[in-house]
């Protein structure tokens, strides 16, 4: 197939010619810009898009289940209790503190062996790790095919030449898929125009198909991966609460309302100064 | 929140619908945009609107949103076949949509058909639990029907799970309030504190909420709680200002014979003054009256 890049010296004009710094200054066909440049970034484009359109339809809104609602809720509501512990009476917090720390029953107890993880909770929800799988088969397949596709009818062209020269480290990147350290490095192989593309059209998907559009694989990796650290993914609701807990448990209760009088006070008698 | 200058232009956008000088697109989404709730031009100017295929097109994406303002707004005009369009067309749109299911319902409860609505909201909520719009729409409709007790089983159900939800409890207490049943309201009061403390209106209502139920203990902490109300309003609050004055002179009776402790008598005297300059500045022909009425209370307080 070399041969093919290495021809066509005859027409002239559109061809890029560089100063020949280099001794083997290759000459570009048109053919291989009309029949691999440009069909490889239109496909690109295109399965993006369809690619959107396919994980929108089958993407299921999922049901919060209410337990996790409402362990969500009491842990809000035990941190607005810490927060203003001091603006109720005394025996008003003492009466939710025991609602919420009570041992046997309280709302933020969780009985032993009840914490659920992510393995236990997958075991139960086969959706869950139906939605796991949707994605990542969503974001799998039609990336082997596409890989497999340029491969099959594109593999070794010299598709394009990027105006500027670059050090021998770009080779792997700009080069991938032919072997040959004799061509300058800045010629761009198929194989490569096609990791460019994989990559670098994230900015123009986002321009046709708005912002959360579903092709940007690498913020929604990066996404479940912050989670993941973040103990959200996976979070355990039992050690939330139990930290709620002990936190509430620390709280001591200094009620703040017998100094407002003298504030108010202070308040009243600088607006009849004014 | 509407702020001052969101409320000007809304304002100078009304004028200029209701003078049919355009805007109305703008004029919707910015009601929507601040959730405010002028049913009577929404309904009239919106129907117009949607009735034009031209105006219709112009709206891309908005349309859909735009039939679910309208159909609200009809609902709350009482114009009901307008409403019911606006539901049908968005019906055909997304046939599936809780969203659409949720303004079948309102329809339906705007015609005073509860079972039917009932029966809607139901179906929701066995398909989705999690649904908090129609939970509050099923105990709205309970309130109502002026059935407050099933109003309050339910909102206590709902509280059980969504026990965040401020606006909930705010509804629970204004409910048992009407009931007379204070224990339970304050209850809710204080949760309202909890979750905001600086909200000088719960502080009010948690103070009113304590002079009205009486007894000594309760009269002291009303009293704290509405010293409390004026810090955090800045003394602009006159109901605060009248609560202490009534506070002092309610303490002052309660506590009779056993005097046991001194009270200080400044605050109420501070706040009297400031109720007598205010009206002088405001409303100087009822200030007479006024100063009249709070040495009446002056004097109980200290007697």
């Amino acid at each position: 197939m070399h041969e093919r890049e290495l021809e066509g010296e005859g027409e002239a004009s559109d061809y890029l010619r560089y100063p020949a710094a280099m001794a083997n200054d290759l000459v570009l066909d048109t053919q291989i810009r009309d029949w691999v440049l440009a069909p490889l970034s239109l496909v690109m484009v295109l399965i993006g898009v369809l690619r959107h359109f396919v994980s929108k339809m089958m993407r299921t809104t999922p049901n919060p289940d209410l337990k996790a609602v409402k362990e969500g809720q009491i842990v809000l509501r035990a941190r607005f209790l810490k927060a203003g512990a001091n603006h109720i009476p005394a025996r008003a917090f003492q009466m939710r503190k025991a609602y919420y720390n009570n041992e046997e029953s309280g709302l933020l107890h969780v009985p032993k062996g009840q914490g659920n993880n992510m393995q236990a909770q997958m075991l139960s929800d086969p959706n869950m790790a139906m939605d796991m799988m949707k994605k990542n088969l969503s974001m799998i397949i039609p990336q082997t095919l596409t890989f497999a596709w340029v491969n099959f009818f594109f593999s070794g062209f010299v598709a394009a030449k990027i105006p500027f020269p670059l050090t021998q480290r770009f080779r792997s990147m700009l080069q991938n898929g032919i072997d040959l350290s004799s061509v300058d490095v800045s010629y761009v192989s198929s194989r490569s125009w096609y990791f460019l593309n994989l990559f670098g059209l994230r900015g123009l998907f986002s321009l046709i198909l708005g912002e959360d559009n579903a092709v940007d694989d690498t913020q929604r990796m990066m996404q479940t991966q912050m989670a993941m650290q973040m103990g959200g993914f996976g979070s355990d609701p039992a050690k939330t609460l139990g930290a709620e807990k002990d936190g509430l448990d620390l709280v001591q209760h200094e009620w703040v309302l017998p100094k407002s009088e003298q504030r108010a006070e202070s308040v009243l008698r600088h607006l009849l100064q004014t | 929140m509407v702020g001052a200058s969101e409320e000007r232009e809304l304002e100078r956008l009304e004028k200029q619908v209701e003078e049919g000088g355009g805007g109305v697109v703008e004029y919707l989404s910015l009601v929507r945009k601040l959730k405010v709730r002028r049913s009577n031009i929404v309904a009239k100017h919106g129907l117009q609107l949607l009735n034009q295929a031209s105006a219709r097109s112009k709206l891309g994406s908005d349309l859909w949103t735009v039939y679910e303002q309208v159909a609200i707004a009809c609902m709350d005009c009482h114009a009901l076949d307008s409403a019911k369009k606006c539901i049908n067309a968005l019906d055909s749109k997304f046939p599936d949509s809780m969203r659409v299911g949720r303004l079948e319902g309102m329809w339906y409860e705007a015609k005073g058909s509860w079972q039917k609505a009932e029966k809607v909201y139901s179906n929701l909520l066995s398909e989705n639990p999690s649904d908090t719009v129609a939970h509050k729409r099923r105990i709205a409709m309970a309130k109502a029907q002026g059935n407050m007790t099933v109003a309050v089983e339910g909102l206590n159900k709902y509280l059980e799970t969504f026990m965040a939800d401020y606006d909930a409890w705010r509804e629970l207490a204004d409910i048992y309030t009407s009931l007379q049943m204070y224990k339970q309201a304050g209850f809710c009061f204080e949760e309202l504190i909890l979750s905001q403390p600086t909200n000088a209106l719960y502080h009010l209502g948690y103070a009113e909420l304590l002079y009205t139920m009486g007894g000594i203990d309760n009269l002291r902490t009303a009293r704290k709680y509405y010293a409390s109300t004026i810090e955090l309003s800045g003394g602009k609050n006159m109901r605060a200002l009248y609560g202490v004055c009534l506070c002092g002179a309610a303490i002052n009776q309660a506590r009779g014979r056993g005097r046991t402790e001194e009270e200080s008598q400044e605050l109420v005297s501070l706040a009297a003054s400031v109720l007598v300059k205010k009206y002088k500045e405001k409303a100087s022909s009822k200030a007479g009256l006024v100063s009249s009425i709070l040495d009446k209370y002056k004097q109980l307080a200290v007697a």
